[in-house]
């Protein structure tokens, strides 16, 4: 049956936490009562557009977006648009520059320079069909590997395509998988390492969320490649909804016999696993993950050997990226030349971030390798709130490190992001505003990475228990002189004493912020002040008495009762109790709350 | 008395205590003759992880040591030793000392460890006590349940310990102990895994686990303003439960769900763009709860 028309709403994890699945319900019940269940069909998409402007749904064909859906919006929206044809504007994505509303998804910036290949399905299908993923050419490509092409064939066409690996190494994964494929081990795994820990990156769980079966297709076409027959994903236990959907989508996948033995009938045999992660951050690191498979505490080893030659249980094993391997239906059924024709010229393909914090539109954006920093973050993340300045965007989560506001004309692609000293990263981007303290956010990663140092190497273990020591000093206004040199000094000796990615990279933060904003280190340690005024230790409140209109609202929120006055006349704050919670300044509406 | 150095000093026990005490003496002057019962120096520090109350790595503030008194020109270390004798008064004394053979000649032994790898016989130094444990009724079929699902499975013991969490909501001692003795793994690789892993308590959890989210996004949104805001208001500090076990307040290193940031979420739930002054209506909205569910 054909409907009129189809309204996707998007039921990822950010959507539901703000009520995506009430708006579901009321929408279900308003169709109903105008008997449109006949016409009017409602998808429940995964992970899909603008995230921070959530509930958002899209109505087609008309291509309309909603967004910030409230349930009290609905009957409104379903009576205009769906019975009577006529689009909401007041319910629009709203231009943050030109302040009109803008209809057409196509027309929203934020999508328009967008280039979906692993997000080639967000938004458009229903993840627990699969029959919808097949209508989108779904396992197409492994149809064509299976009967076409021999492993050697399609490792050429990756090796052709130079995709490269999206975990972070950069590692060309044609390359990889020919190691694992010459290795004469057996029986090879393939493994998916889904354990996304960078905090501030949700790319491989909305990927999971919005499109389970290119994943699953993708393993597909790895295992042949490489000639494994058992694969594992390893999934973050912090994401219930990623594994739910994985999960459902496995099953399907089993009962129409795109997994398990005989493929489509071949003689190709492959089944998966999900594995669930115990919430280490280590063990995104590869020996680690595999350890932690194997029940081992996930410590890392050292390598070589890599795992293509003695992974898991000793045999070779190959470990890609959730992206890396959503990506690979789009590469074979559009072939090599197509994606290697994207990109800049050591970084081929696109490249999918989770743009987030003090920006206007946060949420997954896919754009080809080499677009700059500037045009991600002006032009597709809207800029930044409430008319702030831009001061930094941090790049690779906490191997990574902070890009200046003078660089931002950066290309991105994996060496050029190097040699800002940052990293690429699994491509969380954080955007960070004037009101943010570099050396806070530099101790807040240092707290991070101590709590998830495995504890191996003393050089990590030690090396950031004593870095986190320091920076809590100086942000509490006792730095000492000579601080910002032993800090780089420290930071140094860790990168070169650790064995795995985790001790080598968890300094970057600091050593890039002593970088780009040592001035900020140095008002803290000599002048004793947060430029930022975000240091607790380093500010005081109080309330401006002009701007003070008396209404209590601080008075009766504070929790320590430490603001003092009467009832509509300008109030003060008793010093001597205030634990500056910044309660007073969030429910302040005449911007009374002064900071310094 | 007059201050000269004389004599020599017999410590009993190499252990971090003996060793301290040879090598404050040794360096004092006097020529220490240290006496230790096992074949190595070292005693129990030696054999800890961490040490109480600073947690402190006990290998790293042992072993400098160990090698100083190895090396130390005025310590003679005699192991695998006993005391016999002892005779004579204060400041003069004799001491007869029973060393036992090593079977070994210490001159050519390069101390390889090939000969130690290669003994068909292992006696272990401190024996572990076998233990024996029955659960409840009710709890024996729960976990033998679990463990029919795992039982020959290489690398089980992380799924097990995570059904076992979701059981319970915490990983009961009892249990641990149980599997340790059903799967023949031992308790200290039970600990091991059950410590490493954040995802794993060995303390009951509350009923309403508020997880507050400390990813990037949510950090510099002002997470840990909320944090301590729910510190206030339960009263008390991360990581752990209120006395009536009814709320345990943690945080997570990143929900994924930055976009939304800050975020909290209490058990399945999901709150986005929370404000510190939602903190108390939050607290209050799961007490109701609580006590509706009481009343009826």
């Amino acid at each position: 049956m054909a409907y009129r028309c189809n309204v996707l709403l998007c039921t990822c994890t950010m959507c539901v936490s703000v009520g995506a699945l009430k708006i579901r319900n009321k929408l279900e019940e308003e169709i109903k009562k105008y008997n449109l269940e006949d016409e009017v069909q409602i998808i429940l998409t995964g992970s899909s557009w603008l995230c921070t402007k959530g509930p958002t749904l899209i109505v087609q064909p008309d291509d309309v977006v909603y967004q910030f859906l409230k349930e009290k919006d609905i009957p409104n929206l379903v009576e205009e648009h769906l019975l009577k044809g006529r689009p909401v504007p007041s319910l629009m994505y709203i231009d943050p520059e030109e302040l009109n509303p803008i209809e057409k998804l196509q027309d929203i910036p934020f999508y328009h320079d967008q280039r979906l290949i692993a997000l080639w399905n967000r938004g458009i299908i229903d993840p627990d069909e699969i029959d919808e993923y097949i209508a989108r050419d779904g396992y197409k490509a492994l149809a064509k590997v299976l009967q076409d092409m021999t492993p050697e064939d399609v490792i050429q066409e990756i090796k052709d395509s130079g995709l490269r690996g999206r975990g972070g190494g950069g590692f060309p994964t044609g390359m990889k998988w020919e190691f694992c494929r010459k290795n004469p081990g057996s029986p090879k795994y393939l493994i998916c390492n889904a354990d996304e820990g960078d905090p501030g990156a949700f790319m491989d769980r909305s990927i999971i969320e919005a499109d389970p079966h290119s994943l699953i297709e993708g393993m597909l076409v790895a295992a042949y490649a490489i000639g494994a027959e058992k694969g594992y994903i390893y999934v973050r236990s912090e994401y219930p909804l990623a594994i739910k959907r994985l999960d459902g989508a496995i099953i399907k996948a089993r009962e129409y016999g795109l997994l398990g033995k005989g493929v489509f009938g071949s003689d190709f045999n492959f089944d998966m696993e999900i594995f669930r992660g115990a919430g280490a951050f280590v063990c995104g690191e590869e020996t680690s993950l595999i350890h932690s498979i194997e029940g081992e505490p996930a410590e890392p080893r050292q390598r070589p050997p890599f795992p293509v030659e003695r992974g898991l249980w000793e045999n070779p094993t190959n470990i890609n990226n959730v992206e890396t391997l959503s990506c690979l239906p789009r590469i074979i059924n559009f072939g090599a030349k197509w994606f290697a024709g994207i990109g800049t010229e050591k970084s081929k393909g696109t490249k999918v971030f989770s743009l987030a914090g003090k920006i206007n539109n946060a949420g997954l954006v896919e754009v080809p390798m080499g677009i700059t920093l500037r045009e991600m973050v002006f032009k597709i993340g809207g800029g930044i709130p409430n008319r702030k300045k831009f001061k930094a965007v941090q790049t690779g989560g906490p191997s990574g490190g902070v890009i200046p506001e003078s660089m931002l004309d950066l290309p991105i692609d994996y060496e050029r992001i190097q040699e800002a000293g940052a990293i690429m990263g699994s491509g969380g981007m954080i955007v960070m505003d004037e009101d943010d303290c570099m050396v806070d956010v530099a101790r807040y990663f240092i707290e991070f990475t101590r709590d998830e140092s495995c504890g191996k190497c003393s050089s990590c273990r030690e090396g950031l228990d004593a870095m986190y020591e320091i920076l809590t000093n100086i942000c509490k206004g006792k730095g000492k002189e000579g601080d910002i040199e032993f800090l780089e000094e420290l930071g140094e000796a860790i990168i070169n004493a650790s064995m795995c990615g985790l001790g080598k990279s968890a300094p970057n933060p600091v050593l890039t912020s002593i970088r780009h904003f040592k001035d900020e280190y140095i008002a803290h340690i000599r002048d004793k002040i947060c430029p930022a005024k975000s240091c607790v230790e380093l500010i005081e409140y109080s309330i401006d008495q002009e701007k003070c209109t008396g209404c209590f609202i601080c008075n009766v929120n504070c929790p320590t009762n430490a603001i003092i006055g009467e009832k509509k006349k300008p109030q003060t704050i008793d010093k001597s109790k205030c634990i500056k919670c910044s309660v007073c300044k969030e429910v302040c509406r005449f911007d009374a709350i002064k900071v310094e | 008395m007059s201050n000269k150095k004389v004599g020599s000093v017999l410590v009993l026990g190499a252990g971090i205590a003996g060793i301290q005490s040879s090598l404050d003496l040794a360096n004092s002057g006097f020529k220490v003759y240290l006496l230790e019962q096992t074949p190595a120096i070292g005693g129990v520090m030696a054999q800890l992880d961490k040490t109480f109350p600073t947690n402190d790595c006990a290998m790293c503030i042992v072993s400098p040591k160990l090698v100083d008194c190895g090396r130390h020109p005025n310590i003679e270390i005699i192991t695998n030793a006993e005391l016999g004798k002892v005779m004579g008064e204060a400041g003069n004394f004799k001491v007869e000392v029973r060393k036992n053979p090593r079977y070994v000649d210490e001159d050519k032994c390069t101390g390889c460890a090939a000969c130690t790898q290669n003994c068909p016989v292992s006696i272990a130094l401190y024996p572990v006590e076998k233990i024996s444990i029955i659960l409840r009724k009710d709890d024996t079929i729960k976990v033998d349940a679990i463990l029919e699902e795992y039982k020959d499975k290489p690398g089980n013991l992380m799924p097990i310990l995570q059904s076992i969490s979701k059981e319970y909501n915490y990983l009961p001692e009892d249990v641990l102990k149980y599997i340790s003795q059903e799967l023949d793994i031992s308790l200290t690789k039970i600990y091991q895994i059950a410590t490493f892993y954040n995802a794993f308590s060995l303390q009951p959890k509350g009923k309403y686990t508020i997880n507050v989210c400390f990813g990037t996004a949510c950090y510099i949104k002002g997470g840990n303003r909320i944090l301590e805001a729910f510190e206030r208001e339960l009263g008390v500090t991360m990581g752990n439960t209120t006395e009536d076990l009814m709320f345990g307040l943690e945080t997570i290193s990143c929900f994924g769900c930055c976009g939304q940031a800050p975020v909290v979420t209490v058990n399945e739930d999901i709150y986005g763009h929370f404000r510190v002054t939602q903190v108390p209506k939050l607290i209050k909205k799961y007490r109701e709860v609580e006590s509706a569910e009481n009343n009826a």
